[in-house]
């Protein structure tokens, strides 16, 4: 039965590359960087062999990465290929003492678990010049990578029990792109107080040996420096993890064999929420509906996410070099950025958007409704980015240079996306699907889709780029106001162009429309 | 003469190698209550969705109400409603804004709208839900809730891709009732579905499809003949597998 099970599993690993060739791709290339990520790791660890003092600190440091990468990333980014998930087995009353062990031993029949095996197993090397520490760095290495997959496993259940709310679900994504977004400033000061990094290695290295993390990870360093007491108290608490583990996946595949889905609450609202307030006509109905979208639906949320984080994301670059100049970018970035996310919106809207269809509603409505909608939610936003830096560095004169060109990035953005929107669409996360999932096998696509769009805003933007450039060389305000009469006509003239063009095309393909969501391409 | 309330001439449809639809011509007259069968795979949601302006055909002409759909669809689609098969709806509104949503969307008054609204709330028994997400719907509840936005508009036609699946005995009840009193106050409806016994039961007229060819067409007593729905059905479409079976899943056996 286990040999069944792991057959499956092969099975499903297999079918899953002969699915579609983009995805092939696209694992051989990610099979390959990791592989040279290994090689690399190896090498690394072969020259380092008797070359640092801190190898058993570096053994312990890299095990624990490895575990905590497996107990983060797929558990609550990625999430795990869910196909042998012990619930699925609700209906074959296979015995518990089976299933337990053929789900376990099944979650290293992936290709991440492979690697990571082979990666921990090339670190060991770090001991090659003490033949009677090597053989225990191996062990502790594929110990550590049993460790990780199974950190994983009972994580993975655990959260596929929670996300199944939805709340929680949206709620955990908003959270973690944000944690990744400010990921990068986070190391940037670490990496700046490299000096002292050092000095820091050993403690967290010592504490990081007694946790499962590192316990396994720890035995070759403590068997190197004749410390057995050391050697026997992380033996003993390795192997008492990896039982605990064992036994906790065990208990939890039991559970989740046993354990109907969880009933969620439902959410409401009352009355009619945004139709209220705008006016009672096709374009103010797809306003109302595409306003509630903004704010409900995650992969929206993470599109909105971007307009706190990317000002402190500039601040924090200029704070480290001193040159706040980056964050006069930001009004037109925000504008680029927000109106450029209505260019996927018939993507997301998926098959619901067949209401739009047999409603017949005038692809000018469509269009306006969306563009506006999108108008309303960024305009706050980029007038901030536009007035405040130049308001808080004293810089008056360059305020309406800035507001010029920020509103007409945004109108710009807008008017090319509802034109790009009526005749591209691409594979987006489903509706409800987990919104930092990329569906496979489109990526080349999207990226010159998206790269002819902005390129194309850009051309367009050039009339308001020459007044306000010669506006800041010069310091003039006269330009700055230039800036502004210009980049509002042009905004307001693509804006209206792009919603005529882009309902025109609407009306002619319709039906392609239709047809390219409901294959989600 | 009769009105022709859907005339559907010489449609026809390729996936690739594959024929879904081969030129397929039907008149639905007006208020009449048209039941289209088949089985699965035979190509009806394609034909509905070609009908109703989802799906371009390859070749042929739908005229909704004596408009072509193709050839101007607003004007077509004001006078019908649709209740398509196998698509999502926008799942994150309330059932009460997604009714409006269609409304609005079709450019009706907005106090009519909420009027209508809360009609149709109450007939599909939903005004207890009317504030909840359709996300949190089940199969029924969404079921009932896109049957509500396909008729908020009081179109002539009503046109149902398999309207009474997944949902319960009682609201199903419920919707026949409204729908015969559509019909009989002058309105024309056509629903695809599987339950022959339904059909019989509740149209005037049905058509059998199958493999993508019309099999049969007219008022159900002439389709029949005689014998049951069902029986005719099987008959006209085949494939009926002898009655060998699966000796092994007679439980008595062991």
């Amino acid at each position: 039965m286990v040999a069944h099970i792991l057959k499956l599993k092969l099975l499903l690993l297999a079918n899953g590359f002969k699915r579609s060739t983009g995805q092939l791709i696209g694992v051989i290339i990610g099979g390959l960087y990791a592989l040279g990520m290994i090689v690399m790791l190896t090498l690394a660890a072969w020259f380092l062999a008797g070359e640092t003092a801190i190898d058993a600190e570096l053994s312990i440091l890299i095990g624990s990465l490895a575990v905590l990468g497996w107990a983060i990333i797929p558990p609550l980014l990625t999430g795990v290929d869910l196909t042998l998930e012990p619930s699925r087995f609700v209906h074959f009353g296979i015995p518990q003492k089976v299933l337990g062990p053929a789900l376990v031993l099944s979650g290293f029949i992936s290709v991440p678990a492979i690697l990571t095996i082979i990666g921990l197993v090339g670190g060991s090397l770090i001991w090659r010049l003490e033949p009677l520490v090597l053989p225990v760095a191996v062990v502790a290495a594929i110990a550590t990578a049993v460790m990780a997959v199974l950190v994983c496993q009972y994580l993975t259940i655990m959260a596929t029990a929670l996300r199944a709310k939805r709340r929680f679900r949206e709620l955990t994504f908003a959270v973690l792109f944000l944690l990744l977004i400010c990921l990068g400033p986070i190391i940037s000061s670490i990496a700046s107080a490299a000096n002292s990094l050092l000095d820091w290695v050993g403690p967290i290295a010592s504490v990081l040996a007694y946790t499962p993390l590192g316990a396994a990870a720890a035995l070759p360093g403590a068997l190197a420096q004749g410390d057995y007491l050391q050697f026997a108290i992380c033996l003993i608490l390795a192997v008492a993890y990896l039982g605990g583990l064992y036994w906790l996946v065990n208990r939890a595949t039991a559970q989740a064999t046993v354990t109907p889905p969880p009933q969620q609450r439902a959410a409401k609202q009352s009355g009619l929420g945004f139709f209220k307030y705008t006016p009672g006509t096709p374009t103010g109905a797809v306003i109302a509906r595409a306003l509630t979208y903004w704010l409900k639906d995650p992969r929206y949320a993470i599109g909105v996410l971007m307009v706190p984080v990317l000002p402190l994301l500039f601040w924090f670059t200029g704070s480290q070099s001193g040159n706040y100049t980056m964050m006069y970018l930001l009004g037109p970035l925000i504008g680029v950025l927000l109106g450029f996310s209505i260019s996927a919106d018939i993507s997301y809207d998926n098959t619901a958007f067949a209401l739009h269809v047999l409603t017949g509603v005038s692809g000018r409505a469509d269009r306006a409704g969306r563009a506006l909608a999108c108008f309303a939610l960024s305009i706050i936003p980029v007038l901030a980015a536009a007035i405040l830096p130049g308001a808080i560095a004293g810089e008056a004169w360059r305020i309406p240079g800035d507001l010029g060109l920020s509103l007409a990035a945004l109108l710009v953005a807008l008017g090319v996306a509802s034109v790009a929107s009526a005749r591209y669409t691409y594979a987006v996360p489903l509706p409800g699907d987990n919104p930092m999932k990329a569906p496979p096998g489109n990526g080349l696509r999207v990226a010159v889709t998206q790269l002819a769009t902005i390129g194309t805003m850009a051309i367009l933007l050039i009339p308001v780029f020459i007044p306000y450039l010669m506006g800041w060389f010069q310091e003039s305000q006269p330009l700055g106001l230039l800036t502004l009469g210009i980049g509002l006509v042009l905004g307001v003239g693509l804006l209206f162009g792009g919603i005529a063009l882009g309902g025109k095309w609407y009306e002619q393909r319709t039906p392609e429309l239709m047809q390219a969501v409901m294959l989600n391409k | 003469m009769t009105q022709i309330a859907l005339d559907i001439r010489g449609l026809a449809k390729q996936f690739g190698p594959k024929v879904a639809v081969d030129n397929v011509s039907l008149q639905v007259p007006a208020g009449s209550f048209y039941g289209l069968v088949g089985p699965n795979g035979a190509g009806k949601t394609t034909m509905l969705s070609m009908a109703t302006g989802l799906l371009r055909p390859d070749s042929g002409q739908a005229l909704a109400n004596g408009v072509d759909i193709w050839a101007d669809p607003q004007a077509a689609k004001a006078t019908l409603g649709v209740l398509a098969d196998g698509v999502r709806q926008f799942d994150r509104l309330t059932g009460r804004q997604l009714v409006s949503y269609s409304g609005l969307l079709r450019g009706m008054d907005r106090a009519e709208v909420a009027e209508r609204t809360e009609d149709l709330l109450r007939v599909m028994d939903l005004t207890g839900d009317g504030d909840k997400l359709v996300v949190d719907y089940s199969a029924g509840m969404t079921k009932k809730i896109s049957l509500a936005t396909a008729m908020i508009h009081s179109p002539k036609l009503l046109v149902l891709d398999e309207p009474f699946e997944a949902v319960d005995p009682v609201s199903a009840a419920n919707i026949r009732d409204i729908l015969n009193d559509y019909v009989e106050f002058g309105g024309t409806v056509i629903v695809s579905s599987h339950v022959m016994d339904l059909v019989q039961r509740m149209c005037t007229h049905v058509a059998v499809i199958a493999g993508g060819v019309l099999k049969a067409q007219g008022s159900v007593e002439q389709v029949r003949g005689g014998m049951s729905l069902e029986d005719r059905f099987v008959d006209l479409v085949g494939g009926r597998a002898n009655n060998e079976g699966l000796s092994w899943l007679r439980t008595s056996s062991n």
